[in-house]
C-alpha cells in the first residue's frame, strides 16, 4: 500500500491528467482502491506501464497527424510533375541571399532552384540542385558583367553586355551548343529563357533563337514571324511569341487550347504570359484575357484589377501581374502559395519573375519579395509528388484499411466464437472446424491471388474493400477461439444460470451478459490484430497487390525502393515512410501488450 | 485411446480440411479469366482452320472434362493435381511440373536456413529470459524482440540493403548466384550461402522477435509449476530443472506456435524473394500473376496448402511426441 503511494506520487501529473480525462476519476484517489470498478483497475495498472504509455502517445500522436494534417496539407492524388522529382527535403528554395537584397538586378524561377544577379554582375544560385552541374558557374572574368540570367529545368542561361550568351547545368540534348553568332556576341539580346530541356534567345531586332531538344517542344516559325518578334513566353510544350504589331503567335502547326486566341485582342497585346495548362494576354488598355483549359483556376482573373495591370507573368499553374499603382496580385493554384502575393505597403514592384511555383518581384528599393514553393518537408518521390502529403493521407488509408479489417474479424470472431462456446455440442465441433479450415488457409498467398483475381476489373474504392474484406475474412479464427475459451469458462458462472432463470433468451445471455465479461480479452486482441492487418495490409501494397496507385499508402509508398540506387541517393523516399510504418506498429504492440498485462493478474509477475 | 489410434483421428480430419481446401481452390479456378482449352491450344487457334479448330476444341474441352457437370470436372481436376498433372505454363511455354522443380528447391533452402538460425538463437535466447526474467538482459532483450517483430519484414529488407549492400557492400542484394561463375562443389555452395545471407538474415529478424517471446513466456508458466519447485527442492542441479523438467513441459505451446509461424514463414517468403529477386516459389508465384499464367499460380497455391497441412500433421506428431496426455484425451 506504501509502495503504491509512493508510485502514485512520483506520476506525472500529465499521466494523471490522461488519466482523469479518460476514465473520468475525480480526486478522489486516497480511497477510491476499495471501489474501483474492474475496467478503473485495468486502465490504473496500464497506465502505470511507461512503455505501454510512450506508445499510446506516439500511436495518437501519429493518428491525430494523419486525421487533421491532410486538411491544411490537400493533396490532388492523380497529381503527377517530373520537374520535381526526386526533391531533397529542405525549404532553401526562396532564400534569397543577403547580398542580392537592395541590388538585384534580375531573378529567376527554375525547376527546384533559383539564380539571380546583382547590379554589378555576380551570379547567385540558391535552392535545392537537381543536378551537381549548376554548381560550375563560368568565372566572372570569363563571362564580364552579366545582364541577364533565366533558369529552367536544369540548366542556366546568362547573358552579358556585350550581348555574349552563356550557359551551364545540364550539357546534354543541345543545351550546350549554344548557336555560333550568340556565343560571339555582338548583337543585342533582348530577352533569354531557359525551358525545359530548351533554351531560347530573342535580339533586339526581333529574331528568335531555340536549341536544345526538341522532343516536347518543337518549333515551327510561321511566315513572316522570325524578324519581327517582340517578345516570347514558353511553357513545357510550347511557345508563344508576342509580334511588334501586337499580335499573339503560337509557334506551332499544331491546334490545341493554347491557339483558340480571342480574335478581339490581336493587336491590341502588349505583354504575354504562359502557364501549363493556359495562356494570359495583356492589352493597351491594361485587362487581362486568359484562354486555355482552366485547371486549377488559371483563367479567373480577379475582377477588381481588369484595367489596372502594367505586366503579366505566369507560373506552372499561376499567374502574377504588377498593378499600375505597383501591387502584386497572382491567381491560379495555391497549393504552395504561390497565388498569395504579398502586401508591399508603401513599396512598388518593378520587376516580376514567375516560374515554376514561386514568383519573384523586385521592388523600387531593390528589395526583392518572394513566394510561392519553399520546399519540401520530406522531398519528393519519382513522380514529382510531396512525400509528406503523401505519408498523411497514406497513413490514413493503412489506419482505415486496418481498422475495418479489424472489426470485420472482430464481428465474425465474437459471433462465431461465442455461438460455439455457447452451444458446445454439433455445433461447437463444426464452427471449430470451419476455423481450423481458415486458419490453414496460406495467408499471405491467398491474399495475392484474391486481390490479383477479383481486383483487376473493379474500381479503386472497391479495390480498396476488397483488401479490407479479404484481410477481415481470413484473420478471424484466432479471435473466435479467443472468445469461445472464454465463454467455455463463463458460462457455468452463477450469473449466467441466474440470466437462464430469468428467462433472458440465449443470445441475450451470450452477448449481453457474458460478452461484457470478457470484453477486456477482445480489445487487446483487436489492438495486436490492428497491428497484424496493418502489416499485411502493406506488404501487400509493397509488392503491388493491396492498394494501388494513385492512392497511397505507407506500403505503397516504399514500392520499387528496393534498389540501391534509390536507397543510397533518394534516402527520403524510404525512410521516412518506413520509419512512420515501423513506429506506428510498434507502438500499437506496446498498447497491445501493456493492456494484456493490465487485464492479466497473472502476467504481472512475468 | 492410443498414440496410433490419435493420429488416425487427425489424418482423417486433415483429409477433410483438404478437400474443403481443394473445393476452394477450385473455385479460384473457375473463377480466373481467360478458357483453359484455349490456352491449352495456344497458337492453332491461327494457324488452324476454323472447322477444324472447332472439333479440336470440343475435343480437348471433353477430355478434360469441362462439358460435363461441376462435380465431375471437380474431381477430374483433382484427379490431375494429386497426379502432377498441373496444367501448362504460357509463361515458359512447359509443363508447370517440369518448371516447378527448381524454384521449389530455392525455397524450401532459404526457409530451411532461416528455421535453423531462429530455432538455434530464439529457443535459448527465450530460456535465459524466462530464467533472469526482470533483469536489465531479459528488458532489453525484450525491447529489441517487440520491434523485431512489429516492423514489417520489408523494411528490414529496405534498412539491411542499405547497411550491408549499399553502406557497407559486403553481401549482394539479388540473386541465387554470381552470373558467369563457374564453381562446383563447395565453391558453389559458399556463394549460394553469400547470396543467402541477407533474406535470411532479414526473415530471422522477425521470426527470432516472435519465437523468443513466446519461448519466455512458456518457460515463465512453467517456472512457476510446483513440480518445478520440487525438483529443486529434491536438489537436482538448476541446469537439469531447467532443460529437462521445465523446457520440456513449455514445448507444448512452442510447438503449436512455431508450427504457425513456419507456415507463415514460407507464405511470408513471398514478399522476400519479390525484393531480394530470389528465384523461389513466392516470387514466381508473383511473375505469374503478372504474366496471367493461372495454371502455374494455382500450382505453387497448392503447394502452401499441401504444406501448410503437413505442417499440421507434424504438429500433431509432436504432440504426441512432448505430451503422453494427448493419447489420453478424447
Amino acid at each position: 500500500m506504501a509502495k503504491n503511494k509512493k508510485e502514485r506520487a512520483r506520476r506525472s501529473t500529465a499521466s494523471v491528467a490522461t488519466q482523469r480525462m479518460l476514465i473520468g476519476g475525480l480526486p478522489q484517489e486516497e480511497k477510491e482502491d476499495l471501489q474501483q470498478s474492474p475496467m478503473q483497475m485495468v486502465a490504473k495498472s496500464f497506465f502505470k506501464d511507461k512503455i505501454a504509455v510512450t506508445g499510446m502517445v506516439c500511436f495518437l500522436f501519429i493518428f491525430i497527424c494523419c486525421i487533421v494534417l491532410p486538411f491544411f496539407f490537400p493533396i490532388d492524388k492523380y497529381y503527377q510533375d517530373v520537374t520535381q522529382a526526386n526533391v531533397a527535403p529542405g525549404f532553401s528554395m526562396l532564400s534569397v541571399p543577403k547580398a542580392l537584397q537592395g541590388n538585384a538586378e534580375m531573378l529567376s524561377v527554375g525547376s527546384t532552384f533559383s539564380v539571380g544577379i546583382d547590379k554589378e554582375g555576380n551570379v547567385y544560385e540558391w535552392g535545392t540542385f537537381p543536378t551537381a552541374k549548376l554548381k560550375n558557374i563560368p568565372s566572372s572574368s570569363e563571362t564580364g558583367k552579366l545582364t541577364q540570367i533565366s533558369a529552367g529545368l536544369d540548366h542556366v542561361l546568362a547573358v552579358n553586355e556585350k550581348g555574349q550568351v552563356f550557359t551551364w547545368g545540364n550539357d546534354r540534348m543541345g543545351l550546350a551548343s549554344v548557336p555560333m553568332e550568340l556565343r560571339t556576341g555582338g548583337e543585342k539580346i533582348k530577352q533569354i529563357l531557359a525551358g525545359y530541356q530548351i533554351s531560347l534567345a530573342l535580339t533586339e531586332d526581333g529574331t528568335m533563337y531555340n536549341w536544345g531538344s526538341d522532343y516536347l517542344l518543337n518549333i515551327m516559325y510561321p511566315e513572316g514571324v522570325q524578324g519581327n518578334i517582340e517578345k516570347f513566353a514558353a511553357a513545357t510544350n510550347i511557345v508563344m511569341v508576342l509580334t511588334k504589331d501586337g499580335k499573339v503567335v503560337p509557334l506551332t502547326n499544331k491546334s490545341s487550347a493554347y491557339t483558340t486566341i480571342p480574335e478581339e485582342i490581336q493587336g491590341k497585346v502588349v505583354d504575354l504570359a504562359l502557364t501549363d495548362e493556359s495562356a494570359a494576354a495583356l492589352t493597351e488598355d491594361g485587362k487581362v484575357y486568359t484562354w486555355g483549359n482552366n485547371i486549377k483556376n488559371t483563367l479567373t482573373v480577379p475582377e477588381e484589377i481588369q484595367g489596372q495591370v502594367a505586366s503579366i507573368a505566369g507560373g506552372r499553374y499561376h499567374f502574377s501581374v504588377i498593378l499600375k499603382d505597383g501591387s502584386i496580385v497572382s491567381w491560379g493554384d495555391d497549393t504552395h502559395g504561390q497565388a498569395s502575393a504579398p502586401n508591399l505597403g508603401s513599396d512598388k514592384a518593378v520587376q516580376l519573375d514567375a516560374g515554376y511555383y514561386a514568383t519573384y518581384a523586385i521592388t523600387e528599393k531593390g528589395t526583392v519579395k518572394a513566394w510561392g514553393l519553399k520546399g519540401y518537408l520530406m522531398g519528393t518521390d519519382a513522380f514529382g509528388r510531396d512525400v509528406f502529403r503523401r505519408l498523411l493521407i497514406g497513413g490514413r488509408m493503412t489506419m482505415t484499411v486496418g481498422a475495418i479489417a479489424v472489426i470485420i474479424s472482430t464481428v465474425i470472431g465474437i459471433t462465431i466464437g461465442g455461438i460455439s462456446g455457447y452451444k458446445g455440442g454439433k455445433i461447437d465441433n463444426l464452427l471449430m472446424r470451419l476455423a481450423e479450415v481458415v486458419s490453414s488457409i496460406p495467408f499471405l498467398p491467398f491474399c495475392i491471388i484474391l486481390s490479383s483475381i477479383l481486383g483487376n476489373s473493379i474500381t479503386e474504392l472497391q479495390r480498396i474493400m476488397l483488401i479490407m474484406c479479404i484481410l477481415g475474412l481470413l484473420s478471424w479464427p484466432g479471435i473466435a477461439r479467443l472468445v469461445r475459451g472464454s465463454v467455455l469458462a463463463e458460462r457455468e458462472q452463477e450469473f449466467v444460470t441466474a440470466a437462464k432463470a430469468l428467462g433472458v433468451k440465449e443470445f441475450g445471455i451470450i452477448f449481453r451478459h457474458i460478452l461484457p465479461n470478457i470484453i477486456t480479452v477482445i480489445i487487446v486482441n483487436a489492438t495486436l490484430d490492428f497491428a497484424t492487418c496493418m502489416l499485411t495490409e502493406s506488404s501487400l501494397s509493397f509488392i503491388g497487390f493491396g492498394v494501388s496507385e494513385p492512392n497511397a499508402t505507407w506500403g505503397n509508398m516504399l514500392t520499387g525502393a528496393q534498389n540501391g540506387q534509390v536507397i543510397e541517393n533518394y534516402w527520403w523516399r524510404w525512410v521516412f515512410p518506413a520509419l512512420v510504418l515501423g513506429i506506428c506498429t510498434i507502438s500499437i504492440n506496446c498498447i497491445g501488450d501493456g493492456l494484456r498485462e493490465a487485464i492479466d493478474p497473472k502476467s504481472k509477475e512475468r | 485411446m492410443g498414440k496410433g489410434q490419435y493420429l488416425l483421428k487427425r489424418l482423417l480430419y486433415i483429409v477433410f480440411v483438404f478437400f474443403i481446401i481443394s473445393v476452394l481452390m477450385f473455385v479460384i479456378y473457375k473463377m480466373m479469366p481467360g478458357d483453359p482449352v484455349e490456352m491449352m491450344l495456344g497458337d492453332s487457334k491461327t494457324s488452324m482452320k476454323p472447322e477444324a479448330y472447332q472439333a479440336l476444341y470440343n475435343q480437348t474441352a471433353e477430355m478434360l472434362n469441362l462439358d460435363k457437370p461441376l462435380p465431375v470436372q471437380y474431381v477430374t481436376w483433382m484427379g490431375n493435381m494429386l497426379t502432377g498433372n498441373f496444367g501448362y505454363s504460357i509463361q515458359y511455354k512447359k509443363p508447370v511440373s517440369q518448371i516447378i522443380a527448381a524454384p521449389m528447391k530455392n525455397t524450401v533452402m532459404l526457409n530451411m536456413l532461416t528455421m535453423v538460425v531462429v530455432f538455434s538463437i530464439a529457443i535459448p535466447l527465450g530460456i535465459v529470459t524466462a530464467v533472469r526474467k526482470n533483469g536489465i538482459f531479459d528488458k532489453s532483450v525484450q525491447v529489441l524482440t517487440i520491434v523485431g517483430y512489429s516492423i514489417p519484414s520489408f523494411i528490414i529488407s529496405l534498412l539491411m540493403i542499405f547497411v550491408f549492400a549499399v553502406k557497407i557492400p559486403i553481401f549482394p542484394i539479388s540473386g541465387v548466384k554470381t552470373a558467369g561463375l563457374n564453381a562446383t562443389g563447395i565453391q558453389a555452395a559458399l556463394d549460394v550461402a553469400w547470396h543467402m545471407a541477407l533474406p535470411v538474415l532479414v526473415m530471422s529478424v522477425s521470426g527470432i522477435g516472435g519465437i523468443t517471446r513466446y519461448v519466455r513466456a512458456a518457460m515463465i508458466d512453467v517456472l512457476r509449476m510446483d513440480y518445478i519447485k520440487t525438483a529443486r527442492a529434491k536438489g537436482l542441479r538448476e541446469k537439469v530443472v531447467i532443460y529437462v523438467h521445465a523446457f520440456r513441459n513449455a514445448l507444448i505451446p512452442i510447438v503449436t506456435i512455431t508450427t504457425w509461424w513456419i507456415i507463415g514463414l514460407f507464405g511470408g517468403s513471398v514478399v522476400i524473394e519479390s525484393v531480394f529477386l530470389w528465384p523461389g516459389l513466392g516470387k514466381m508465384l508473383i511473375d505469374g500473376l503478372m504474366q496471367r499464367d493461372f495454371s502455374l499460380v494455382l500450382t505453387i497455391q497448392m503447394f502452401y496448402v499441401i504444406l501448410s497441412l503437413v505442417g499440421n500433421v507434424l504438429m500433431d506428431i509432436a504432440y504426441t511426441l512432448v505430451d503422453p496426455r494427448v493419447r489420453l484425451e478424447n
